[in-house]
């Protein structure tokens, strides 16, 4: 059912020229009229050049293309990208150390749950993405058509992506909320 | 019985021994007996700590048309004039409201009252949610068996059973239209897949008919007659199409829609309203595939038939735009209404509509929200989603689609991290039950491996590797017993964080606030209700009251006064004028107040106790509203420097306007903190500017215990003068 696919625009001259052509042998005959109509109104005393275009072909992309653009629009979304372009934050934030008097960076939001700095979201995100992509490693490395080696590889970068993706974020959480968990 | 006796203990035994396939059933449904009860008892936190009452500002509205509807019965109540909110206008109560969740918990009642249990309909509308959200977690189990097969399904129903993102809305006591609209939506969902999946009417009619129960639940239904269209188009792009999938969209969208319009609130809008129609264009598309199917079926020429299908196509299109096109330029189908139209351009409401950019529920999410309601879910969807493309069908790309959709949604607006919950917790159920199944199949296959070594691959055929795999086996198995131990720790460590986030964050009845003491012993303030039974018991039954439009729901359900604009918000000018009298200096105030035949005015202060949630700091928000109707108010002259100020440097309209004299009447002699000035407001964390205040048209009724509420009385005008 792939040619459902395609909208047919108004036939245009190079293809009204192309279905002339492989028509020729044919008996002239189509059922279109605005072929008909073209036909008569400029073609009759114009004469379109030789052209070797196609129609572009448009075919559906492969399942894991659209699982990668996908996975690169679940970051966005996850590190809170809405967010940052409706409220603005800074990429980072800063205090001033009350003896001192130098500014230090603070990465990390205090005191909200649902507030961000712009480079702990990404950073966050990442982290979530990370552990997804292990899990599918995993996944990759009990398919049996591969090679042990690379078997083997994926099941250790698998591994312990989950872990340092788990480690990390449950580390910002507790940072963020200084009373997580107690 | 001597026979029985007779019988040796082994055999008797195994005369109870079940065969695999009753022992599997008996497994599932103990599992699902489990995770039912736990889905309803996670969500008992508040009860068990205070009192079995109903939380926040709106499930008091919905508690008030509930107990309104079991006394005056079904046609009452449909045709109900609410005279005592939105002095002096009224509002029509049958006409405004999603009926869904007070016939419900109505049907319970009665049912529970049948069978002889006379509990009082508060207990039914507190324990309305966590019944439902058990409910749902049994209609995940058969989504999810749907999708993929039981074991997802199983884990679907354990996950949802206790997901923060689900129970932030549906604990006990929490009695708003969300506890019922997720079991609503999930069901209509599933049975939508059941139907595409079987093509079978008697489907597509139970999901005409869960889709009825979802429109009289919620507003979110919009969601729905947005993503069903959508799988529908994506469905026929991938080439798809099927009759099974027309025969289930069509029974679905004629009987949904004609059943819909007879909720009086949603009315005409399936076919009048911009957000429903594309749930139109999508069903003239399908007659169109199935013209075009039947043509292709009747005519032998190909080369005919694309010659017809490209004319086809281009006239319905042409014809479809121009009809859009004429039914919004005359105004018959009408435009996005702005909450909707903020969902795809959320910089929409900032600019242009200050009440809706106030609600904290619908800022965008951080990633800490999301951490909060998802924890590990947020490692598994993105897996899930592999597994899904990996095994495409019309289920899982359903889901998909459901899932993608949702967490958009989800980024842009917190709230909607509820909508999002379902389907996270589908996908991620997809994950762990296909790595699950992975692990084990290492772990079973130890008979299995020579033989399996030479018909699978050919880099694994050579009798070298026959050898490695077996040296390999042990090593696999112990691997694979670690990994299964890892995906138990994780999972646990989902348990533990979701009951602590529910404990902590979830659990806490708004109108009841709690601290923590100078010990650690907890302290209870129970002022609201404190003033509103003061309202109830000490002032004449027809007063009316003025405050800001979050506590008109509670004032009327629990104070029993009139209130002039309550949490419905569908009059703006009328909060603007209430804006406006909060924001103006006294003599211009009264005047307001006496056109609006105001008694008393009640706010809510926190200076005394710390509360950060109190009118000084939502006064802004009064401004803004109040000076987009009225422009004599405008929010500069509030600020200092673009400040908001209420110390001794703050701009003189603030320290002289209505809601600053009412809320720190008498505050300038309080001792608030050991070491600090008297008057030193805790909220904000400074002494006030204005301490000696007097009321000239206001004399103070009532201030609670904490100081929480203050009620005022508005003074009859001067006989003499």
């Amino acid at each position: 059912m792939s040619q459902k696919s395609r909208m047919a625009p108004k036939p245009d001259p190079q293809s009204a020229s192309n279905v002339a052509a492989a028509d020729a042998a044919a008996a002239q005959f189509s059922m279109d009229p605005f072929f008909h109509i073209l036909k008569l109104v400029p073609f009759s005393f114009l004469r379109p050049p030789r052209l070797r275009l196609k129609l572009p072909s448009f075919s559906l992309p492969s399942a894991m293309t659209v699982f990668s653009l996908i996975l690169l629009t679940y970051f966005m979304v996850v590190s809170g990208f809405i967010y940052d372009v409706i409220v603005e934050p800074p990429g980072i934030g800063s205090t001033q150390d009350p003896a001192t008097g130098a500014v230090r960076p603070v990465v990390f939001l205090p005191g909200r749950v649902n507030g961000q700095y712009i480079i702990e979201g990404l950073s966050s995100g990442f982290m979530f993405v990370l552990g997804g992509i292990g899990i599918v490693l995993l996944d990759l490395a009990l398919d049996k058509n591969r090679a042990r080696s690379i078997k083997v590889s994926y099941s250790i970068a698998g591994i312990s992506s989950i872990v340092i993706a788990y480690v990390m974020t449950t580390l910002f959480v507790r940072i963020k909320i200084p009373g997580y968990l107690r | 019985m001597a026979a029985v006796a007779n019988m040796p203990v082994s055999d008797l035994l195994k005369s109870f021994k079940l065969k695999t396939k009753q022992q599997e059933l008996l497994i599932r449904v103990s599992i699902l007996c489990l995770v039912y009860i736990l889905a309803f008892i996670t969500r008992l936190f508040s009860v068990l700590r205070y009192e079995s009452m109903i939380h926040e500002f709106d499930p008091y509205f919905n508690y008030r048309t509930t107990l309104y509807l079991t006394q005056n019965g079904f046609y009452d109540f449909w045709n109900w004039f609410d005279y005592e909110s939105w002095y002096p206008l009224g509002r029509i109560v049958g006409g405004t409201l999603y009926p869904g969740l007070m016939v419900t918990a109505a049907l319970i009642y009665r049912i529970l009252h049948f069978l002889r249990f006379a509990v009082h309909i508060r207990e039914v509308c507190v324990l309305t949610a966590p019944f439902f959200a058990s409910n749902t977690t049994l209609v995940a189990y058969f989504f999810g068996k749907e999708i993929w097969d039981t074991g997802a399904g199983l884990v679907a129903a354990i996950l949802i059973a206790v997901c923060p993102g689900y129970i932030s809305r549906s604990v006990a006591g929490s009695y708003d239209n969300e506890g019922v609209a997720i079991f609503a939506l999930l069901f209509t969902f599933y049975l939508f897949v059941k139907a595409v999946n079987t093509g079978s009417l008697a489907w597509s009619l139970a999901s005409a008919f869960g889709y009825f129960y979802m429109v009289s639940a919620w507003g979110g239904y919009v969601f729905i007659i947005n993503l069903i269209p959508l799988y529908v188009l994506v469905l026929l792009i991938t080439g798809r199409y099927s009759m099974r999938l027309y025969v289930a969209y069509n029974c679905m969208y004629v009987l949904g829609m004609l059943l819909a319009m007879q909720i009086r609130f949603v009315g005409f809008q399936h076919v009048q309203s911009g957000e429903h129609m594309a749930a139109m264009g999508v069903f003239f598309l399908m007659q169109v595939f199935y013209f075009l199917d039947w043509v292709k079926h009747m005519l032998s020429d190909t080369k005919l038939f694309q010659a017809f299908l490209r004319i086809t196509v281009t006239c319905a299109v042409a014809v479809g735009t121009i009809a859009l096109g004429l039914g919004m330029l005359s105004g018959y189908i009408s435009p996005w209404t702005g909450r909707f139209y903020s969902l795809l351009d959320p910089t929409y409401a900032k600019d242009h509509i200050p009440i809706i950019a106030s609600v904290s529920e619908h800022q965008p999410t951080a990633w800490s929200s999301f951490m909060f309601d998802f924890h590990i879910l947020l490692f598994l969807f993105p897996a899930g989603l592999y597994f899904c493309f990996k095994r495409l069908s019309d289920a899982t790309i359903f889901i998909v689609m459901y899932g993608l959709t949702s967490m958009y949604f989800a980024g842009v607006m917190v709230r909607l991290i509820l909508v999002a919950t379902p389907a996270v917790c589908l996908i991620s159920a997809i994950a762990v039950s296909a790595t699950v199944k992975n692990l084990t199949v290492l772990l079973r296959s130890k008979n299995k491996g020579v033989q399996t070594g030479s018909t699978k691959g050919s880099s694994s055929s050579k009798a070298s590797s026959k050898a490695l795999l077996d040296q390999s086996q042990p090593f696999q198995k112990n691997g694979a017993i670690a990994l299964l131990f890892g995906a138990f720790y994780l999972l646990s460590k989902y348990a533990t964080h979701c009951t602590w986030v529910t404990s902590e964050a979830y659990s806490s009845p708004s109108i009841v606030l709690a601290a923590r003491g100078a010990h650690g012993s907890r302290v209870i303030f129970d002022d609201y209700r404190e003033a509103y039974f003061w309202l109830r018991q000490n002032t004449p039954p027809d007063a009316k009251v003025m405050s800001w439009w979050d506590y008109g729901y509670q004032i009327t359900a629990m104070g029993n006064r009139t209130v002039i604009v309550d949490n419905n918000t569908w009059n703006n000018t009328h909060i603007a004028t209430v804006g406006r009298a909060m924001s103006s200096y006294e003599d211009e105030a009264i005047e307001i107040m006496r056109s609006l035949d105001v008694d008393y005015v009640l706010v809510v202060f926190g200076g005394v106790t710390g509360y950060s949630s109190d009118d000084i700091n939502k006064f802004l928000w009064m401004v803004r509203i109040g000076g987009g109707v009225f422009p004599v108010i405008k929010e500069p002259d509030y600020l200092v420097n673009g400040e908001y100020r209420v110390d001794k440097g703050a701009a003189p309209k603030m320290l002289n306007c209505l809601m600053y004299k009412l809320c720190y009447y008498r505050f300038g002699e309080m001792l608030t903190e050991y070491g600090k000035p008297p008057g030193y407001d805790r909220a904000r964390g400074v002494e006030i500017g204005n301490k000696d205040i007097k009321l000239e048209h206001l004399e103070e009724a009532f201030t609670t215990s904490n100081w929480i509420v203050r009620i005022y009385k508005v003074k009859p005008p001067n006989n003499r003068w």
